[in-house]
Protein backbone atom coordinates (compact mmCIF):
# COMPACT_ATOMS: atom_id res chain seq x y z
CA UNK A 1 0.00 0.00 0.00
CA UNK A 2 1.55 3.29 -1.01
CA UNK A 3 1.41 6.32 1.24
CA UNK A 4 -0.09 9.26 -0.60
CA UNK A 5 2.01 12.39 -1.02
CA UNK A 6 1.31 15.71 0.65
CA UNK A 7 2.86 19.11 0.10
CA UNK A 8 4.13 21.39 2.83
CA UNK A 9 6.86 23.90 3.57
CA UNK A 10 9.88 23.52 5.79
CA UNK A 11 12.34 26.13 7.04
CA UNK A 12 15.80 24.63 6.51
CA UNK A 13 19.01 26.55 7.16
CA UNK A 14 17.15 29.83 6.92
CA UNK A 15 15.52 29.03 3.57
CA UNK A 16 11.92 28.04 2.90
CA UNK A 17 11.70 24.74 1.05
CA UNK A 18 8.62 23.32 -0.66
CA UNK A 19 8.37 19.60 -0.03
CA UNK A 20 6.19 16.98 -1.70
CA UNK A 21 6.58 13.66 0.05
CA UNK A 22 4.60 10.75 1.50
CA UNK A 23 2.86 11.86 4.68
CA UNK A 24 4.75 9.36 6.79
CA UNK A 25 8.24 10.24 5.57
CA UNK A 26 10.76 10.99 8.26
CA UNK A 27 12.77 14.19 8.44
CA UNK A 28 15.98 12.35 7.57
CA UNK A 29 14.27 10.92 4.50
CA UNK A 30 13.05 14.31 3.31
CA UNK A 31 16.39 16.03 3.98
CA UNK A 32 18.44 13.41 2.15
CA UNK A 33 16.10 12.28 -0.61
CA UNK A 34 14.00 15.36 -1.37
CA UNK A 35 16.30 18.25 -0.48
CA UNK A 36 19.65 16.61 -1.30
CA UNK A 37 21.03 17.58 2.10
CA UNK A 38 23.03 14.42 2.59
CA UNK A 39 25.25 15.60 5.45
CA UNK A 40 22.96 13.91 7.96
CA UNK A 41 23.18 10.12 7.74
CA UNK A 42 20.72 7.30 8.26
CA UNK A 43 22.29 4.74 10.57
CA UNK A 44 20.05 2.68 12.82
CA UNK A 45 16.59 4.18 12.17
CA UNK A 46 15.91 3.60 15.86
CA UNK A 47 17.26 6.78 17.40
CA UNK A 48 20.23 5.09 19.01
CA UNK A 49 23.26 5.95 16.85
CA UNK A 50 22.81 9.71 16.44
CA UNK A 51 24.08 9.97 12.86
CA UNK A 52 20.75 11.47 11.78
CA UNK A 53 20.93 14.25 14.35
CA UNK A 54 19.89 17.70 13.12
CA UNK A 55 18.82 20.78 15.08
CA UNK A 56 15.13 21.55 15.45
CA UNK A 57 14.69 25.05 16.87
CA UNK A 58 18.32 24.76 17.94
CA UNK A 59 17.89 21.44 19.82
CA UNK A 60 19.53 18.18 18.75
CA UNK A 61 16.79 15.96 17.34
CA UNK A 62 16.75 12.53 15.70
CA UNK A 63 15.84 12.97 12.05
CA UNK A 64 14.91 9.29 11.91
CA UNK A 65 12.29 9.61 14.65
CA UNK A 66 10.73 12.85 13.44
CA UNK A 67 8.04 13.05 10.77
CA UNK A 68 9.01 15.82 8.38
CA UNK A 69 5.40 16.98 8.05
CA UNK A 70 5.41 17.67 11.79
CA UNK A 71 8.20 20.26 11.40
CA UNK A 72 6.36 22.98 9.49
CA UNK A 73 6.36 25.31 12.49
CA UNK A 74 10.02 24.83 13.40
CA UNK A 75 13.47 25.87 12.21
CA UNK A 76 15.66 23.06 10.95
CA UNK A 77 19.44 23.36 10.92
CA UNK A 78 21.61 20.81 9.15
CA UNK A 79 25.40 20.58 8.90
CA UNK A 80 25.16 22.35 5.56
CA UNK A 81 23.75 25.37 7.36
CA UNK A 82 26.55 25.88 9.86
CA UNK A 83 29.11 27.60 7.68
CA UNK A 84 29.68 31.31 8.11
CA UNK A 85 30.20 33.39 4.91
CA UNK A 86 31.26 30.32 2.99
CA UNK A 87 33.73 29.28 5.69
CA UNK A 88 33.61 26.79 8.53
CA UNK A 89 31.97 27.42 11.88
CA UNK A 90 34.08 27.42 15.04
CA UNK A 91 33.12 23.83 15.86
CA UNK A 92 33.74 22.65 12.30
CA UNK A 93 37.20 24.32 12.31
CA UNK A 94 38.01 22.75 15.67
CA UNK A 95 37.15 19.30 14.31
CA UNK A 96 39.62 19.83 11.47
CA UNK A 97 42.31 21.27 13.73
CA UNK A 98 41.99 18.47 16.29
CA UNK A 99 41.93 15.70 13.69
CA UNK A 100 38.52 14.58 14.95
CA UNK A 101 37.20 13.21 11.63
CA UNK A 102 37.91 9.69 10.37
CA UNK A 103 35.22 8.11 8.20
CA UNK A 104 32.92 11.08 8.71
CA UNK A 105 29.74 9.12 9.32
CA UNK A 106 29.18 10.42 12.85
CA UNK A 107 30.61 13.85 12.11
CA UNK A 108 27.56 15.86 11.12
CA UNK A 109 25.57 14.65 14.11
CA UNK A 110 28.49 15.21 16.46
CA UNK A 111 29.18 18.73 15.23
CA UNK A 112 25.53 19.78 15.47
CA UNK A 113 25.18 18.25 18.93
CA UNK A 114 28.32 20.01 20.13
CA UNK A 115 27.24 23.29 18.51
CA UNK A 116 24.00 23.15 20.50
CA UNK A 117 25.84 22.13 23.66
CA UNK A 118 28.21 25.09 23.47
CA UNK A 119 25.31 27.48 22.93
CA UNK A 120 23.75 26.22 26.15
CA UNK A 121 27.00 25.82 28.04
CA UNK A 122 29.87 27.86 26.54
CA UNK A 123 32.50 26.49 28.93
CA UNK A 124 31.72 22.83 29.47
CA UNK A 125 33.93 20.50 31.44
CA UNK A 126 35.20 17.37 29.73
CA UNK A 127 32.56 15.37 31.64
CA UNK A 128 29.84 17.69 30.39
CA UNK A 129 31.08 17.30 26.81
CA UNK A 130 31.08 13.52 27.14
CA UNK A 131 27.58 13.59 28.61
CA UNK A 132 26.44 15.93 25.86
CA UNK A 133 27.64 13.61 23.08
CA UNK A 134 26.52 10.45 24.87
CA UNK A 135 23.79 10.03 22.26
CA UNK A 136 26.21 10.02 19.30
CA UNK A 137 28.11 6.85 18.48
CA UNK A 138 31.50 6.92 16.75
CA UNK A 139 32.93 3.61 15.63
CA UNK A 140 36.28 4.94 14.39
CA UNK A 141 37.82 7.36 16.79
CA UNK A 142 37.36 6.35 20.41
CA UNK A 143 35.91 9.85 20.95
CA UNK A 144 39.16 11.35 22.28
CA UNK A 145 39.73 13.86 19.51
CA UNK A 146 36.03 14.64 19.26
CA UNK A 147 36.09 15.69 22.92
CA UNK A 148 39.30 17.65 22.29
CA UNK A 149 37.66 19.41 19.37
CA UNK A 150 34.67 20.38 21.51
CA UNK A 151 36.90 21.80 24.24
CA UNK A 152 39.05 23.54 21.63
CA UNK A 153 35.97 25.18 20.14
CA UNK A 154 34.90 26.24 23.63
CA UNK A 155 38.23 28.01 23.99
CA UNK A 156 39.31 25.84 26.90
CA UNK A 157 41.49 23.31 25.14
CA UNK A 158 42.29 20.17 27.11
CA UNK B 1 -1.54 8.14 5.73
CA UNK B 2 -3.56 10.99 7.17
CA UNK B 3 -2.01 13.39 9.68
CA UNK B 4 -3.98 15.50 12.13
CA UNK B 5 -2.95 18.06 14.73
CA UNK B 6 -6.04 18.56 16.94
CA UNK B 7 -5.91 21.38 19.44
CA UNK B 8 -8.39 19.93 21.92
CA UNK B 9 -8.65 16.60 23.68
CA UNK B 10 -12.20 16.14 22.39
CA UNK B 11 -11.09 16.53 18.78
CA UNK B 12 -8.24 14.05 19.36
CA UNK B 13 -10.54 11.45 20.90
CA UNK B 14 -13.04 11.82 18.05
CA UNK B 15 -10.28 11.24 15.51
CA UNK B 16 -8.96 8.22 17.38
CA UNK B 17 -12.42 6.71 17.55
CA UNK B 18 -13.52 7.43 14.00
CA UNK B 19 -10.51 7.56 11.70
CA UNK B 20 -9.11 4.49 9.96
CA UNK B 21 -6.48 2.65 11.99
CA UNK B 22 -5.65 5.74 13.98
CA UNK B 23 -2.85 6.00 16.50
CA UNK B 24 -2.02 8.79 18.88
CA UNK B 25 1.51 10.16 18.60
CA UNK B 26 3.06 12.15 21.43
CA UNK B 27 6.83 12.57 21.12
CA UNK B 28 7.05 9.84 18.51
CA UNK B 29 10.29 8.43 19.90
CA UNK B 30 8.78 4.96 20.16
CA UNK B 31 6.04 5.08 17.54
CA UNK B 32 8.21 6.34 14.67
CA UNK B 33 10.93 3.84 15.60
CA UNK B 34 8.30 1.09 15.38
CA UNK B 35 7.13 2.44 12.02
CA UNK B 36 10.74 2.46 10.80
CA UNK B 37 11.09 -1.17 11.90
CA UNK B 38 7.91 -2.14 10.07
CA UNK B 39 6.16 -3.14 13.30
CA UNK B 40 3.19 -0.79 12.89
CA UNK B 41 1.70 0.95 9.88
CA UNK B 42 -1.04 3.33 11.06
CA UNK B 43 -3.33 4.85 8.49
CA UNK B 44 -3.98 7.92 10.63
CA UNK B 45 -1.70 9.73 13.05
CA UNK B 46 -3.21 12.02 15.66
CA UNK B 47 -0.49 14.34 16.96
CA UNK B 48 -1.05 15.33 20.59
CA UNK B 49 1.60 18.00 20.91
CA UNK B 50 -0.66 20.95 20.22
CA UNK B 51 -3.18 20.17 22.97
CA UNK B 52 -2.55 22.48 25.95
CA UNK B 53 -4.61 20.34 28.34
CA UNK B 54 -2.10 17.48 27.97
CA UNK B 55 0.98 19.59 28.59
CA UNK B 56 2.90 20.74 31.62
CA UNK B 57 3.58 19.80 35.22
CA UNK B 58 1.31 21.28 37.86
CA UNK B 59 1.65 21.20 41.61
CA UNK B 60 -1.72 21.16 43.34
CA UNK B 61 -2.50 22.52 46.79
CA UNK B 62 -1.75 19.65 49.15
CA UNK B 63 1.34 18.63 47.22
CA UNK B 64 -0.01 16.31 44.52
CA UNK B 65 1.77 16.60 41.19
CA UNK B 66 -0.05 16.33 37.86
CA UNK B 67 2.30 15.55 34.99
CA UNK B 68 0.65 16.03 31.58
CA UNK B 69 0.99 13.19 29.07
CA UNK B 70 2.97 15.21 26.54
CA UNK B 71 5.57 16.27 29.12
CA UNK B 72 9.01 15.33 27.83
CA UNK B 73 11.45 13.23 29.85
CA UNK B 74 13.76 16.24 29.80
CA UNK B 75 11.07 18.44 31.36
CA UNK B 76 10.49 15.81 34.05
CA UNK B 77 14.25 15.45 34.62
CA UNK B 78 14.80 19.17 35.10
CA UNK B 79 11.63 20.04 37.03
CA UNK B 80 11.95 21.52 40.50
CA UNK B 81 8.35 20.66 41.43
CA UNK B 82 8.89 17.06 42.58
CA UNK B 83 9.05 16.55 46.36
CA UNK B 84 11.81 14.26 47.69
CA UNK B 85 9.63 11.14 47.41
CA UNK B 86 7.99 12.05 44.09
CA UNK B 87 11.57 12.57 42.85
CA UNK B 88 11.73 8.82 42.10
CA UNK B 89 10.01 9.65 38.82
CA UNK B 90 12.45 12.43 38.03
CA UNK B 91 15.44 10.20 38.82
CA UNK B 92 14.07 7.53 36.51
CA UNK B 93 13.46 10.03 33.69
CA UNK B 94 17.09 11.17 33.83
CA UNK B 95 18.25 7.66 32.88
CA UNK B 96 16.07 7.28 29.80
CA UNK B 97 18.11 6.88 26.59
CA UNK B 98 20.10 9.99 25.63
CA UNK B 99 19.57 13.75 25.74
CA UNK B 100 18.07 14.07 22.22
CA UNK B 101 15.58 11.30 22.99
CA UNK B 102 14.67 12.81 26.35
CA UNK B 103 13.99 16.12 24.62
CA UNK B 104 11.29 14.49 22.50
CA UNK B 105 9.99 11.37 24.28
CA UNK B 106 7.07 11.88 26.64
CA UNK B 107 5.79 10.29 29.82
CA UNK B 108 2.36 9.59 28.30
CA UNK B 109 3.81 7.80 25.29
CA UNK B 110 6.27 5.84 27.39
CA UNK B 111 3.67 4.77 29.94
CA UNK B 112 1.13 3.79 27.28
CA UNK B 113 3.78 1.65 25.57
CA UNK B 114 4.53 -0.23 28.81
CA UNK B 115 7.89 -1.65 27.82
CA UNK B 116 8.91 -3.71 30.86
CA UNK B 117 12.54 -2.64 30.38
CA UNK B 118 11.68 1.07 30.39
CA UNK B 119 12.23 3.32 33.39
CA UNK B 120 8.89 4.86 34.35
CA UNK B 121 6.79 1.81 35.30
CA UNK B 122 8.76 0.76 38.40
CA UNK B 123 9.24 4.39 39.45
CA UNK B 124 5.51 5.14 39.13
CA UNK B 125 4.63 2.06 41.20
CA UNK B 126 7.08 3.12 43.90
CA UNK B 127 5.55 6.61 43.85
CA UNK B 128 1.98 5.27 44.25
CA UNK B 129 1.14 7.12 41.05
CA UNK B 130 -2.20 7.08 39.31
CA UNK B 131 -2.55 7.07 35.53
CA UNK B 132 -5.36 9.24 34.24
CA UNK B 133 -7.02 7.44 31.32
CA UNK B 134 -9.25 9.52 29.11
CA UNK B 135 -11.75 8.39 26.49
CA UNK B 136 -14.95 9.67 24.99
CA UNK B 137 -16.78 8.04 27.88
CA UNK B 138 -14.91 10.12 30.41
CA UNK B 139 -11.90 10.02 32.65
CA UNK B 140 -10.80 7.34 35.10
CA UNK B 141 -7.79 6.95 37.33
CA UNK B 142 -5.92 3.68 37.51
CA UNK B 143 -3.24 3.03 40.15
CA UNK B 144 0.13 2.39 38.51
CA UNK B 145 0.32 -1.05 40.05
CA UNK B 146 -2.88 -2.00 38.18
CA UNK B 147 -2.13 -0.04 35.00
CA UNK B 148 0.73 -2.20 33.73
CA UNK B 149 -0.95 -5.47 32.87
CA UNK B 150 1.53 -7.45 30.77
CA UNK B 151 4.39 -7.05 28.29
CA UNK B 152 3.49 -3.91 26.33
CA UNK B 153 -0.06 -4.10 27.64
CA UNK B 154 -1.87 -1.60 29.83
CA UNK B 155 -5.31 -1.05 31.32
CA UNK B 156 -6.11 1.54 28.64
CA UNK B 157 -9.41 0.76 26.93
CA UNK B 158 -9.79 1.09 23.15
CA UNK B 159 -10.07 4.77 22.23
CA UNK B 160 -8.46 5.94 25.50
CA UNK B 161 -5.30 7.93 25.84
CA UNK B 162 -3.15 8.68 28.85
CA UNK B 163 -4.08 12.19 29.90
CA UNK B 164 -1.70 12.63 32.82
CA UNK B 165 0.19 10.92 35.60
CA UNK B 166 -0.74 12.00 39.13
CA UNK B 167 1.72 11.65 42.01
CA UNK B 168 0.41 11.97 45.56
CA UNK B 169 2.49 13.97 48.02
CA UNK B 170 5.13 11.72 49.56
CA UNK B 171 5.28 11.20 53.34
CA UNK B 172 7.40 13.65 55.28
CA UNK B 173 11.09 12.80 55.21
CA UNK B 174 10.77 10.46 52.23
CA UNK B 175 13.85 9.53 50.23
CA UNK B 176 13.79 8.19 46.66
CA UNK B 177 16.43 5.87 45.21
CA UNK B 178 16.44 4.73 41.57
CA UNK B 179 19.20 2.37 40.49
CA UNK B 180 19.54 1.06 36.95
CA UNK B 181 21.84 -1.63 35.66
CA UNK B 182 22.38 -1.35 31.91
CA UNK B 183 24.98 -2.61 29.43
CA UNK B 184 25.88 0.95 28.46
CA UNK B 185 24.60 4.35 29.53
CA UNK B 186 21.40 5.08 27.70
CA UNK B 187 20.40 1.47 27.13
CA UNK B 188 17.14 0.03 28.43
CA UNK B 189 17.50 -1.46 31.91
CA UNK B 190 18.86 -4.95 32.34
CA UNK B 191 17.44 -4.51 35.86
CA UNK B 192 16.17 -1.46 37.69
CA UNK B 193 15.05 -0.88 41.27
CA UNK B 194 12.91 1.93 42.65
CA UNK B 195 12.59 2.59 46.38
CA UNK B 196 10.69 5.32 48.22
CA UNK B 197 11.09 5.15 51.99
CA UNK B 198 10.40 7.42 54.93
CA UNK B 199 12.00 6.92 58.33
CA UNK B 200 10.92 8.34 61.67
CA UNK B 201 14.02 8.19 63.78
CA UNK B 202 15.21 4.59 63.62
CA UNK B 203 11.86 3.20 62.48
CA UNK B 204 10.61 2.91 58.91
CA UNK B 205 7.17 4.45 58.46
CA UNK B 206 6.71 4.07 54.71
CA UNK B 207 8.23 1.77 52.13
CA UNK B 208 7.42 1.22 48.47
CA UNK B 209 9.64 -1.12 46.47
CA UNK B 210 9.42 -1.90 42.77
CA UNK B 211 11.74 -3.56 40.28
CA UNK B 212 11.82 -3.09 36.52
CA UNK B 213 12.93 -5.39 33.72
CA UNK B 214 12.35 -8.36 36.02
CA UNK B 215 9.03 -9.46 34.62
CA UNK B 216 6.18 -8.40 32.37
CA UNK B 217 5.14 -5.68 34.83
CA UNK B 218 6.94 -3.92 37.70
CA UNK B 219 7.72 -6.39 40.46
CA UNK B 220 6.10 -5.65 43.83
CA UNK B 221 5.86 -7.52 47.07
CA UNK B 222 3.50 -6.74 49.94
CA UNK B 223 5.60 -9.13 52.03
CA UNK B 224 8.80 -7.20 51.32
CA UNK B 225 7.21 -3.89 52.24
CA UNK B 226 5.64 -5.36 55.40
CA UNK B 227 9.10 -6.51 56.52
CA UNK B 228 10.27 -2.91 56.41
CA UNK B 229 7.38 -0.81 57.71
CA UNK B 230 7.50 -0.52 61.49
CA UNK B 231 10.96 -2.06 61.62
CA UNK B 232 14.43 -0.78 62.40
CA UNK B 233 16.23 -1.23 59.10
CA UNK B 234 19.49 -3.13 59.51
CA UNK B 235 21.44 -5.33 57.15
CA UNK B 236 19.44 -8.45 58.00
CA UNK B 237 16.07 -6.76 57.52
CA UNK B 238 17.17 -5.29 54.19
CA UNK B 239 18.39 -8.76 53.14
CA UNK B 240 15.04 -10.34 53.92
CA UNK B 241 13.05 -7.65 52.12
CA UNK B 242 15.31 -7.88 49.07
CA UNK B 243 15.00 -11.67 49.09
CA UNK B 244 11.21 -11.37 49.17
CA UNK B 245 11.40 -9.14 46.08
CA UNK B 246 13.60 -11.77 44.45
CA UNK B 247 10.92 -14.40 45.11
CA UNK B 248 8.29 -12.18 43.52
CA UNK B 249 10.34 -11.51 40.38
CA UNK B 250 9.54 -13.23 37.11
CA UNK B 251 12.44 -12.29 34.81
CA UNK B 252 13.10 -13.57 31.31
CA UNK B 253 16.25 -14.53 29.44
CA UNK B 254 17.02 -12.05 26.71
CA UNK B 255 19.90 -10.29 25.00
CA UNK B 256 20.49 -8.06 28.03
CA UNK B 257 20.76 -10.86 30.54
CA UNK B 258 19.59 -14.23 31.73
CA UNK B 259 16.69 -14.60 34.15
CA UNK B 260 19.00 -15.92 36.83
CA UNK B 261 21.40 -13.01 36.46
CA UNK B 262 18.57 -10.51 36.61
CA UNK B 263 17.14 -12.01 39.76
CA UNK B 264 20.52 -12.08 41.54
CA UNK B 265 21.39 -8.57 40.43
CA UNK B 266 18.00 -7.20 41.43
CA UNK B 267 18.21 -8.63 44.94
CA UNK B 268 21.62 -7.03 45.50
CA UNK B 269 20.56 -3.72 44.02
CA UNK B 270 17.34 -3.73 46.05
CA UNK B 271 19.20 -4.30 49.31
CA UNK B 272 21.60 -1.45 48.53
CA UNK B 273 18.72 0.82 47.58
CA UNK B 274 16.83 0.04 50.80
CA UNK B 275 19.84 0.94 52.92
CA UNK B 276 20.53 4.06 50.87
CA UNK B 277 16.92 5.21 51.19
CA UNK B 278 17.08 4.59 54.92
CA UNK B 279 20.21 6.73 55.20
CA UNK B 280 18.81 9.41 52.91
CA UNK B 281 15.58 9.64 54.86
CA UNK B 282 17.23 9.86 58.24
CA UNK B 283 19.05 13.06 57.29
Amino acid sequence: MTDSSITYRLRVNGETEDVTAPAGETLIGVLRERLQLTGAKLGCAQGVCGTCTVLLDGRPTRGCLTLAADCTDREITTIEGLGVDGGLSAVQSAFVAAGAIQCGFCTAGMILTITALLKRNPRPSEAEVRHGISGNLCRCSGYTKIVEAALLAAGSAA
Amino acid sequence: MQLHWPETIGAALDLLAEADEARAISGGATLVAMMNAGLVAPQTLVFLRRIPALAGIERRAGGALVVGATTTHEAVETSTLFDPGQAIVRLAAATIAHPPIRAVGTIGGSVAHADPSSDYPAALVAADAEIVCLGRGGERRVPARDFFVDFFETALLPGEIVRAVVLPPAPAGACAIYDKLARVEGDYATVSVAVVMAMEGEVCRHARLAAGACGPVPVRSDEAEALLVGATIDDAVADRAAAAMGEAADPVDDVRGSAGYRRRAMVRMMKRAILAARDGSRQ
